[in-house]
Order: C-alpha cells, then structure tokens, then sequence
C-alpha cells in the first residue's frame, strides 16, 4: 500500500510538504487580498503562487512515491483542484456572510450624505 | 456586573465588575496561570535531564517530569477552557448561570483533585504495575496518566459544568455559539470515556486511547476555541453575531470533515488494518483545508474592520493564535503526516515540534487573550488599546514567550530530524541505532538550543503574569464602545 520515502529524499519530502501548505497560503492570501483591495495586479502573483504548489505537490508526489499507486495519484489530484477552488469558494462565502454589513453601511452613509 | 446605580471605578480590580460566571471564570483562569507556570518550570527539569541525564536522578525522574509537564498543560487549557465558557455564559445567554454553586463547589472539588494528583505523581514516582496502582496512583497511559479515581473524577466534573452550560442556554437563550458549545460538551466528556476501560490487548488499547488524544484535540477542542474566537472576535472587533455565527458554522463542518478521519493518522502503526493508511492519508491530506479558509477570511475581515479594536493584548493574541494555527497544525503537520514519511518520524523529536508549535498556536494564545479579556473588564471595562500605559510588557511577554517557542521548536526540529535519519532510516530503529542517533552532535545540540529558548520562553510566561497583574491598573479612560467600532 505503501512505499517509504528513500534516505536521499528525506528533505525535499519535508521541504516540499512544507511548501504545499506555505504556496497554498500564500495563494489564499494574494487572492483574498486582491480582491478586498480591488488589485487586479496582485491576482497574478496569486496564480504563480498556485503554481508554485503545483510544483510542490508534484515534488512530494514523486519523491513520496505517491504515483505509484492509482489511490495515491488520485489524492494528489484532489489536493490541486481542492487547493484551486478552496480560496474562491471561500471568498464567495465571505462576500455573503458579509452582505447585510455592506448593506448597513450603504444605508448609514446614504443617511448621512441625505 | 457593577450594581445599579454605582459607577465602577476605572483600573481597579473590583470583582463586582463581574456577573456571576465571570467570577467564576477569574478562579479558573488563575489556576490555569498557576499550572501554566507548573508545566513550563517540569518542562525545563526534563530538559535540563535531557543534557545531564544525572540531574535530580531518583528524586524527580525524567518519566515524571515529563508526564507532570505534560499533564499540567492538559490541565491548564482545560481550566482555562471551562473559564472561558463561564466567562461568555452569561453574556450569550442573557441570565445568570443557572447552578452557579454547583459550578463553585465543583471548581474547588476540580482544583483539590489536580492538586492530589499532582502530589501522588511527586511522592510514588515507583511501584508496582497493578490495578491498585491504576486505580489510585498513576494510569500508566502516556498523556492520560491520571488514576481512574481522578478519571472518574473529570467527567464528573465536565458532566456538572456541561450542565451549568445547557440549563443556562435551555432557559435563556440559544445563540449559534452556544447551541455549538453544548453540542461540543456533550463530546467533550463522552470522548473521554474511550479512555476509561482496560484491555490488555496494545492495539485495542491504543485504538481507543487515540479517540481521546486525537479527537480531543482536533475534534472538541478546536471547535471549543472556535467558540471562544467567535466571542473574542465580537468583543475586541465588534464583528457582527451572524457573520462570526456564520463562520463558526462553516469552520466545525471543514473541521468535522476532515478532522475526525484524519483520526487515521495515528493509526498507522499501532498493529491496525492497512486501509487506515488510505483514511489517514486522504484526511491529513485535507485537514489544512480549514486553514487555508481561515487566511481567506481573516484578509477578508482585516479588510472590512481595519482593525480598530477594543483590546490590543487580546487581540494581539487572536492573531498569534491565527499564525500558531497555521503553522504548528497546518505546516508542521504536514511536513509529516503521510505515512511514506512519518514511518521514520512518528514518536521522534519532530512529533515534540510539532506538538509544542500546535498547541501552543492552537490553545495557549486563546485562552491568554481570554485573561486579557477577563482584565478589562474585572478593572471596570478599562481602556486596552492605542496609549495604554505600560503596554510594553504585553509586547515583550508576547515577544518573549514566540520566540522561546519558535527557538524550540526549530531546536526539536532538527534534532527529530537528525532521530528519523539515523536512528530510524539508516539503524533500522534498532536498540544501538536510538543511543547512536541520541549521542550525535546534531540532536545534543539541538537539546541545548531548546534549553536555551525554553529559558526565554519562562522569561516570557514571568514578564506576562506580571502584566496580567498590572495591565490597566493606571488607566482611567474606558474602553472603546462598540457602538464606535462599527461606524469605524
């Protein structure tokens, strides 16, 4: 089921699952931030860092054996279109959690300009 | 609260200022401080024994400083738990906590039971291995050592704070926060009845022993803390009820959904079927998803609040706990956690890494912004944010006790990685491989470093009770209404 990591691999393993969860943040963190501050610029630098782990799953992937079985390569694809859609399925969350707020201040600051 | 008609005096600590579960909470949030001290002072003995294995050899052993440090600090956030809950009972329920004398005499029982405990640990450090000793002096399982006498004695205790809880929600009201808090109580102590039988069989044994430590901490207590950062929130940012209510929703199904399978992580090599290598890794593998929501939302939030707050050291700490969060669950867990890796790291100095910046990032900076919160308002609802005179101690207690932690836990890293090379890969984790590993010059050195920041990190805790003592004490001005922040 599985097949261990190789002596010589030890630290790319460690190090890319480390940049698997870092480029992931940092995706998350350039898209929402992007988006709240109306920086279409930014959302670039927000894909690279998706890209960035990409490239750090498929280290893992490799270096963990985790292609050599069918079960193992599945979950490396569910990690990378999981990781994709999470940041835009959040932020939808959030622009809906948040609407009756913006609805308030839209009102209060029509109030005060009337 | 302050009586009707009476101004509570600004700065001063007058417990009048308190309603009745907030008094309390104050009782347990002070023995939490006490015990938070315990776990850090056997913390240093353990590791002082790790450098000089001779150090205090027979009359405090490295198995009981270990265990006392340890269970201190289960302990201590499940005091510091239990006063948050008080804290916020009556606020979100809108009555006085209904049983509040069963709670206090409860509290008292509690702290007389630790204390027992604590000093059977000190006084029988050896004996035999049989069921008056289980029964009376020590279980004998890593983590849950505590007699089944004391055992016992917790859930009793979790039943009858789970029944202030209900009863106050039941005739008050149900708000989301705490229809979630009473779901959690009920697994709260449900779960640790999977860790009150005996088998003689280590696999059954630890099969069920995992269902408390893992689903405890990953389970219970994450959606507790969700409950606790949902409260905080609205007090320190005035963040609406129905977005924070909404969130917290939203955070136990993600935490649900892969937390509890990813159960399957310490089941790896306990001598449990293969397919837990396919459950643990798939949820493991999901289990960073809520983090990645939490940074999404918290840029979200940052940006719709701009950060005005009523209470700097409490916020401050909410946001620790959002980085700890992070890193310690979320990078440190990961680095590890599928089982192609953690065959040569399981049990090694990087579980200590791990388990030190998770905890620590996860629990500690909670309930340490929930004492901030407790001081401005047993100080009459004093001012804590921009100007507060004397703030430099909680920045440099916050400064402090980060970076002893960061210190060891990079300390721990390389000495846990230094173990699952040598000791595990190349020795095969043979019995000379352990003292070949433990004698090399990277896990000695790593040793002395975690000393070294474990001395700042107590540097830290001491810096910050004295600022708890005094934060507050010179100000005169109110906090910040929330009526404010929102038109911030």
């Amino acid at each position: 089921m599985i097949e261990p990591v190789a002596l010589k691999d030890f630290f790319l393993t460690f190090f890319s699952a480390a940049m698997v969860i870092m480029a992931g943040a940092l995706y998350a963190l350039l898209f929402a931030y992007s988006r709240v501050r109306a920086r279409p610029r930014l959302m670039p630098l927000a894909y690279a860092a998706y890209i960035c782990l990409v490239a750090s799953v498929l280290v893992l992937a490799t270096v963990a054996n985790l292609f050599a079985t069918g079960f193992w390569t599945i979950i490396v694809a569910l990690m990378l279109v999981g990781y994709l859609l999470a940041p835009h399925a959040i932020w939808h969350l959030c622009v809906g959690t948040h609407a009756h707020e913006h609805a308030d201040e839209e009102s209060r600051s029509f109030r005060q300009q009337s | 609260m302050a009586a009707p008609g009476t101004v509570a005096k600004l700065g001063k600590l007058d417990l009048a200022n308190l309603n009745g579960g907030q008094k309390l909470a104050v009782k347990y949030f002070t023995v939490a401080l006490i015990l938070f001290g315990a776990q850090i002072l056997f913390g240093l003995l353990a590791g002082i024994q790790y450098l000089k294995p001779d150090f205090l050899f027979g009359v405090m052993d490295f198995s009981v400083n270990r265990m006392v440090h340890i269970n201190a600090m289960v302990v201590w956030l499940l005091f510091g738990f239990i006063g948050s809950v008080y804290w916020l009972l009556e606020d979100e329920a809108g009555i006085p906590v209904v049983g509040l004398g069963l709670g206090n005499v409860i509290f008292w029982i509690f702290t007389l039971a630790v204390a027992v405990v604590v000093v059977v640990y000190l006084l029988i450090q050896v004996g035999p291995g049989n069921h008056s000793t289980r029964w009376l002096i020590i279980e004998g399982r890593e983590y849950i050592e505590a007699p089944r006498w004391a055992d016992i004695g917790i859930v009793v205790c979790v039943l009858a704070f789970f029944y202030n809880v209900a009863a106050t929600f039941t005739k008050g009201r149900y708000t989301g926060v705490g229809g979630v808090l009473v779901l959690d109580l009920i697994a709260l102590f449900g779960l640790y009845l999977a860790g009150m039988f005996y088998t003689p069989n280590i696999s059954i044994d630890q099969y069920w022993w995992w269902w408390v430590i893992h689903l405890w901490v990953e389970a219970t207590w994450e959606v507790l803390v969700g409950c606790l950062m949902a409260y905080g929130l609205m007090q320190t940012l005035g963040v609406r009820r129905k977005i924070v209510e909404t969130w917290l929703y939203i955070e136990v199904a993600l935490m649900f959904g892969s937390g509890i399978l990813g159960l399957g992580h310490h089941y790896f090599w306990i001598g449990t079927p293969e397919y837990w290598f396919t459950i643990g890794g798939f949820f493991s593998a999901l289990e960073p998803i809520p983090l990645v929501a939490m940074v999404v939302h918290s840029v979200f939030d940052a940006g719709a609040h701009k950060m005005k707050n009523t209470n700097h050291p409490a916020l401050g700490w909410i946001i620790v706990h959002a980085f700890g969060n992070f890193f310690g669950a979320g990078v440190w867990g990961f680095m590890h956690t599928l089982p192609q890796i953690n065959l040569y790291t399981h049990g090694t100095q990087w579980t200590a890494s791990h388990g030190h910046l998770a905890f620590f990032g996860a629990y500690v900076t909670i309930v340490i912004a929930f004492f901030y919160l407790g001081l401005q308002k047993w100080r009459g609802n004093v001012w804590m944010s921009g100007g507060l005179i004397g703030a430099w101690k909680w920045k440099w207690a916050m400064v402090l006790l980060n970076v002893g932690m960061i210190g060891m836990v990079m300390a721990m890293l390389i000495s846990g990685y230094e173990q699952s090379q040598i000791e595990r890969a190349i020795e095969g984790s043979t019995w000379s491989g352990y003292f070949i590993a433990q004698s090399h010059p990277w896990f000695v050195q790593g040793n002395w470093w975690r000393q070294v920041f474990g001395c700042v990190f107590a540097t830290g805790f001491v810096l910050l009770v004295w600022d708890l003592l005094t934060i507050g004490r010179d100000e005169k001005r109110p906090a910040i209404a929330h009526g404010e922040l929102a038109t911030a």
